[in-house]
């Protein structure tokens, strides 16, 4: 690749046709040597790099493929030659099937482009502008249209401020190419400023206002003449490529760089999985998942039937075989599903499932994942995943704070209805519902918020002419817009704050009046109080834009908006750079708001604030002082602050972390040591280093978490707590007839002897033996945390148990509760629910079998050492589920 | 406790001592409500639910045992028994939070706190009104007296389309009234000029939430069915903010007292249930059915549901439970069970369900709920419910009860949620009552059979799914 740079810097000006093409032809058919490092993919709509070996296709490697495949008109009027497409005649290449949706939706929704085009014009002379690129429905209309007039580079772009036909369109001035190899870049942002680069530089510069609303999506793309003919263009076309935001100068001159061979190795990473692999992860596995893998998972294997990893269910069970691919009518999977004999005292599958098993046995029965996970297949997938994501109120008091400076907490708490807990996190989108309350709360506090506001201080950030004209008030409305909505106005939301300008002009208000009640209506906006984010495309994942982006980032980072910084970087267009977005989040984690959000994220996990509501037993515990309990939920935010902020140590270690941070009062509640029992007043907190092999350190011997489940020490709810929150395990329902009511402690009978019981009944076991033995090593912990040798009978306690992994076929033997909080810490399955929780947090959603690809890519890139936590998150913010979002079609289409 | 029937004025009147103003209450109150303004009746659907349900053998006993307080109200009533709602069984969950999921939606649940389709009363909304609610109704109201709340299945029984909560449970008197009947004041309500000036935000707020509900919108179906709520909400509060008159002060309303009842966290102290008398629950439960009652006798609410006691509810309850002048039960749960914590809560009655066994406790309390839905539907059945055709409210609106299974042993998901317990009334004329029926159906079915009923073209469950209709319920 190196070598390559130095040639391409050598192109700029004219470059000798025949020695470029030579380099062309070998690069397209080297592997990928990092060559598309050059190259910025963010935003990537459409590429073509003309590589096919033959025939009339042309096809988009892009990864999105939104331009569609095109097809050469007529053969003899081009030829690949040299790794290009040398046209040399009136030919077209126009769209296999009409109109691009994909691609006309993503540019309107962006209200921004780049074209791009690395060609070797056939003449000078050609007129009309000469189409090397269009995306049209004749010769008088279009959307955009980059063509070649003589020696110029002419663009046409639709938008509401100019004709249908793009005009006036924006060009270089002739002289600006000369022949030869020549790199054409085109980009207009979302303010409507566009500019053509020649070999990366600036070429010509103009305005080209108004928004892509008016586009035709109906329209197709073609490259070297208009669909009806009429206006082509010879020349040898080498890459082609389109984008839904404005490249930065810099990104243009590092493509220039790049040379049009970089995009060849594009195409590697856009081969995908078969739609045989497709079918068994999307529609298979999840039937087995829900209905199968009770009885028949590496743990149970009822029947000897392990139908969770592909050796297994392959090599069938006590009768045989149970998949004959081919052959349904033969394979024992479908004959129980379809005489309903199976699931066993389940409810029967449908008739849709039982014809997915058919289906998939009779095509083959590919079998494409090592391991069946059931606990990716707990949330259903679908496009209702993605909701729209409400501020929750503590962002909602955050954003405020940063965008005009008012601290609104204790008014916005008092008002706002709270958030409520769903799948684990208070920022779940689909559960942050809104009611009239909402609506009265945020009229209200918008109006405390502009009242404690000195406004016109605050509008001289944006504009230094504080006037009631037109000009003066729209062009403060678009800048405070901007801060205050995190991404720029649309046109019509600039109409709606200049008729609140306009009806205090109208009463005789002041300048003072109506930017007070401009603000109002913004904190009062979708686009303030929901982080509103493109969804609508062909059903696959699209890129975020550079706005999206730094939202993304920054409520991830530290649950408030973007700073200014954030902001101007999405402006220029640096999000969509790694190595941009790398350098913003490691300036972000360096600040105090990144400590307060990864707190938030356990406080949220772990449930910490069920301890407001701790209410033990009087019976059982009649010492209890409630402030126990808030210095309980302290020990266990102080612990991780320090273990991951202060000492950056992996964050596997919160659970074998060897010391914590107590009050005197916590200490003795404990029964610690007196020689570990902190000196001083009972509330000052003070760090505690256990010795070695000592029964505490690590978060699972916090009183916050051994309080789960109530003040029981119940080994369900304990077992329960570690299986699901730390394994992603999932457990059944119970079996039949059995009375679930919790057994209680009694001489002779400790709550592990009650667990044994279950354990050696062979209705239980099935599920129990997956996470009662979990909690055994807690068993000295009484409900409230507290460490005993007996409990209140005088039975004697033990801490040894067993732990069995999800997946794994037989469970490991532990003898302590030492020796189990170092398995959790050195368990990949541990520190991986860890990835996926906080991935969970960052996106707001439950996370699905559809993700599971993007988190294990995440997964993959851990640490030798193990992830610190500004390494876990920055990873992930630099993950395609950060960069990405699922889109959907509309109905009508 | 709460013990007699008040009347529309004087419970609004007499409740609290902290007063709110309403607009034209008294207008309201002698007139048709502001949804209301043609005699035609409205169509109304909402969803009643009650915690644990009654186990299908204790259901045969028709109004001879658990459903005797229902009883005066029978001919108002189909009751339908043998309901099955073993496809709401999601694996791997608690079967209460399936059941209760599935009341109304006849769906597994979709996550914690998502349903897995939308309940029937959303269905009948959105089809009868497609452009939302008429001036001063509210889109939906969900409302209950309950404690145990780990997922929120367990508690809210009104599901959008997507399987999201339909509105916010409002779980305190006085947050249900304020809901209800609150006014609000959006500056300086003397001053026009400030007020067509708050108006002007309001409409710039309105328009940019329209945006994002509209074509241009570059949201998804499930994020414009969100702002679409948001925007329907706007209009109530726009509709309340800028409403032509206040009563005045002499005429201003009474807010209820705050609630002496446990409240959020603290309601479920990690599944362990709380200490509450009788006294205490329905004292607290009857005045949100009042305020809820009103409400519809008002026109104030169209859809929704209101909740009495959770699904997998965990209450020890103590007091003397009378019923028609008699004592019929001495409640001490935590006593009769001999134990503490949650085993010590009438949950564990329906654990202990034991069809050779005469099970008192557990009729005492299912007995002791039959009462409390009674207390609700019979405020909408008397005279001051009589609408413009002459039948009351309780005949005019869907009124669908339902609870989440038929049997709490949590031993047999079939036999637990088969024989889920139903009622309906008749919808104005649509559905037959006075009868009870045994249906041998899938709740699914019920459920579409009774949108077919209501002339709702949309149907209910997995698409594709083969219908059976249930044509015997249908009038």
């Amino acid at each position: 690749m190196v070598q390559l740079r130095a040639v391409t810097r050598v192109m700029r000006g004219i470059f000798p046709v025949f020695l470029y093409s030579v380099i062309a032809t070998l690069l397209c058919f080297v592997e990928a040597s990092g060559a598309d490092a050059e190259r910025s993919s963010g935003g990537l709509m459409a590429l073509y790099n003309f590589c096919e070996s033959g025939g009339p296709l042309v096809r988009d490697v892009s990864p999105g493929g939104a331009g569609g495949t095109l097809q050469i008109q007529d053969l003899r009027r081009v030829e690949r030659r040299d790794g290009a497409l040398r046209i040399f005649g009136d030919a077209v290449i126009s769209p296999l099937e009409n109109g691009q949706r994909k691609l006309s939706r993503a540019l309107m929704a962006s209200n921004s482009l780049s074209l791009e085009a690395w060609i070797t014009p056939g003449s000078l002379n050609q007129k009309g502008p000469a189409r090397i690129l269009t995306f049209s429905g004749n010769s008088s209309e279009r959307n955009f249209t980059l063509g070649q007039d003589g020696s110029a580079i002419d663009v046409r772009l639709r938008t509401t401020e100019t004709s249908r036909n793009g005009i006036p369109s924006l060009s270089t001035g002739e002289e600006a190419i000369r022949g030869g190899v020549v790199h054409v870049v085109y980009t207009r942002d979302r303010q409507g400023r566009a500019v053509i680069y020649i070999n990366g530089s600036l070429a010509a510069e103009g305005g080209v206002g108004g928004t892509l609303d008016n586009w035709d999506d109906g329209f197709g793309l073609h490259i070297a003449n208009e669909s009806g003919g009429g206006r082509p263009w010879t020349g040898s076309l080498h890459l082609l490529a389109i984008y839904s935001r404005a490249l930065s100068s810099e990104e243009v001159s590092r493509h220039f760089e790049a040379g049009p061979a970089a995009a060849d190795s594009v195409e590697s990473s856009v081969a995908g999985r078969s739609e045989e692999e497709l079918f068994f992860e999307n529609r298979v596995a999840p039937i087995l998942a829900n209905h199968c893998l009770e009885c028949h998972d590496s743990a149970t294997r009822e029947g000897d039937l392990d139908l969770s990893r592909r050796a297994s269910a392959f090599a069938g069970g006590k009768g045989g075989k149970v998949i004959i691919p081919g052959r349904s009518g033969e394979s024992e999977l479908w004959l129980t599903v379809h005489h309903d004999e199976m699931p066993d005292d389940r409810y029967p599958l449908s008739a849709d499932q039982k014809a997915v098993i058919a289906k998939w046995i009779d095509d083959g029965a590919r079998w494409s994942l090592d391991f069946i996970d059931p606990a990716l297949y707990l949330s259903h997938v679908g496009v209702s995943d993605h909701h729209v994501r409400r501020l929750t109120v503590e962002e909602y008091i955050r954003s405020v704070q940063s965008a005009v400076g008012v601290d609104i907490t204790d008014m916005a708490r008092r008002l706002l209805p709270a958030d409520l807990r769903a799948d684990g996190f208070r920022n779940t989108a689909y559960n942050l519902t809104v009611d009239l309350k909402h609506i009265h709360a945020y009229s209200e506090l918008a109006s405390e918020i502009v009242r404690r506001m000195d406004v016109r201080d605050f509008a001289r950030r944006f504009s230094s002419r504080l006037k009631f004209t037109d000009n003066d008030m729209g062009a403060l409305i678009t800048a405070m817009g901007i801060w205050i909505h995190r991404a720029p106005l649309e046109e019509h939301e600039l109409f709606a704050y200049r008729g609140i300008t306009t009806s205090v002009a109208a009463s005789g208000g002041t300048y003072g009046e109506a930017v007070s009640l401009v603000i109002e209506a913004m904190l009062q906006s979708p686009r303030f109080l929901y982080r509103i984010e493109n969804q609508i495309g062909d059903g696959t994942a699209w890129p975020v834009d550079g706005f999206e982006m730094a939202s993304r980032i920054s409520y991830t980072l530290w649950g408030s908006p973007p700073d200014a910084d954030l902001l101007a970087a999405a402006e220029k267009g640096d999000l969509y750079d790694r190595q941009s977005v790398s350098g913003h989040v490691n300036r972000m984690l360096d600040d105090p708001r990144a400590i307060r959000q990864s707190l938030e994220f356990f406080r949220q996990w772990l449930n910490l604030d069920r301890l407001n509501s701790l209410n033990p037993s009087a019976d059982h515990f009649p010492d209890w002082d409630p402030s126990l309990a808030q210095d309980m939920e302290k020990e266990t935010l102080m612990f991780i602050e320090d273990l991951l902020w202060k000492q950056q140590r992996p964050i596997h270690q919160i659970f074998d972390g060897d010391f914590t941070w107590l009050t005197p009062r916590l200490a003795r509640h404990y029964r610690l040591e007196a020689s570990l029992v902190p000196d001083g007043p009972g509330q000052e907190f003070q760090k505690v280093i256990f010795p070695e092999g000592h029964p505490r350190g690590g978060l699972l011997t916090h009183g916050s978490v051994l309080t789960v489940g109530g003040d029981e020490a119940s080994m369900v709810s304990r077992g329960l707590f570690v299986m699901i929150q730390l394994l992603r395990g999932v457990v059944k329902d119970p079996p039949p007839c059995v009375d679930t009511t919790p057994v209680p402690s009694k001489p002779g009978m400790t709550q592990r002897t009650v667990a044994l019981e279950r354990l050696s009944d062979g209705s239980c076991a099935g599920c129990h033996k997956k996470f009662e033995p979990l909690a055994f090593g807690l068993e000295k912990f009484d409900g409230l945390g507290s460490y005993h040798q007996m409990d209140e009978f005088g039975n004697a306690l033990r801490d040894d148990g067993q732990i069995l992994v999800p997946g794994a076929a037989e469970p490991v033997e532990y003898e302590s509760s030492n020796e189990l909080m170092g398995f959790l810490a050195s368990s990949s399955r541990v520190e991986e629910t860890i990835v996926w929780k906080l991935t969970q947090f960052a996106l707001g959603r439950p996370l699905a079998y559809r993700d599971a690809p993007a988190v294990n890519a995440i997964i993959e890139k851990r640490p030798q050492r193990g992830w610190t936590w500004k390494e876990l998150v920055r990873t992930i913010l630099l993950s395609d589920l950060m960069k990405t979002s699922m889109t959907e079609t509309l109905e009508n289409e | 406790m709460n013990n007699s029937v008040i009347s529309r004025r004087t419970l609004l009147k007499g409740l609290g001592s902290i007063s709110v103003g309403l607009p034209f209450l008294e207008e309201m109150m002698a007139a048709p409500g502001p949804g209301s303004t043609t005699p035609e009746i409205p169509v109304r659907a909402f969803n009643l639910f009650f915690g644990l349900g009654i186990p299908a053998p204790l259901q045969k006993e028709g109004f001879e045992g658990v459903l005797e307080p229902l009883a005066p109200l029978k001919d108002k009533l189909l009751i339908l028994r043998d309901v099955d709602q073993v496809r709401c069984d999601e694996s791997g969950i608690n079967a209460h939070f399936d059941g209760a999921s599935g009341a109304f939606t006849a769906e597994p649940p979709q996550g914690e706190a998502r349903a897995g389709g939308p309940s029937i009363d959303q269905v009948i909304r959105r089809h009868c009104y497609p452009n939302g609610m008429p001036a001063g109704v509210a889109p939906t109201v969900v409302a209950g007296t309950f404690f145990r709340r780990s997922r929120v299945s367990r508690y809210v029984h009104s599901y959008n389309p997507d399987g999201s909560v339909a509105a916010t449970m409002q779980e305190r008197p006085r947050e249900l009234f304020d809901r209800l009947f609150g006014t609000v004041a959006v500056g300086d309500t003397g001053n026009a000029r400030e007020q067509h000036l708050k108006r002007s935000v309001l409409d710039s707020v309105l328009e940019q939430y329209r945006f994002y509900t509209g074509q241009r919108s570059p949201l998804g179906k499930a994020s414009r069915a969100r702002v679409a709520d948001h925007l329907d909400r706007i209009r109530e509060f726009e509709q309340r903010a800028f409403s032509p008159a206040q009563i005045e002060d002499e005429d201003r309303l009474r807010r209820p007292d705050p609630s002496m009842v446990l409240h959020g966290g603290l309601a479920d102290p990690g599944g362990e249930g709380i200490d509450i008398t009788l006294d205490q629950l329905t004292t607290e439960w009857r005045l949100m059915a009042d305020l809820y009652a009103t409400a519809i006798q008002m026109d104030r609410v169209r859809f929704g549901s209101l909740t009495f006691l959770a699904a997998g509810e965990r209450i020890r309850l103590t007091g003397d439970y009378h019923f028609n002048g008699s004592k019929r039960f001495t409640f001490d749960d935590s006593r009769q069970l001999n134990a503490g914590g949650s085993q010590g809560c009438s949950h564990e009655w329906w654990h202990k369900f034991n069809e050779k066994r005469t099970n008192e406790a557990l009729k005492a309390h299912a007995h002791m709920k039959m009462r409390e839905l009674a207390w609700f539907l019979t405020r909408l059945s008397g005279p001051d419910s009589v609408e413009a055709n002459g039948r009351t409210i309780l005949e005019n609106a869907l009124f669908t009860i339902s609870t989440e299974s038929g049997d709490g042993r949590h031993s047999d998901v079939k036999r637990e949620l088969s024989g889920v317990f139903h009622a309906i009334t008749s919808a104005n004329g649509r559905f037959k009552t006075g009868q009870i029926m045994d249906l041998g159906a899938e709740g699914l079915d019920v459920y579409n059979s009774m949108l077919h009923a209501m002339e709702i073209p949309d149907a209910m469950g997995p698409s594709g799914r083969e219908k059976v209709p249930v044509d015997g319920i249908i009038a």
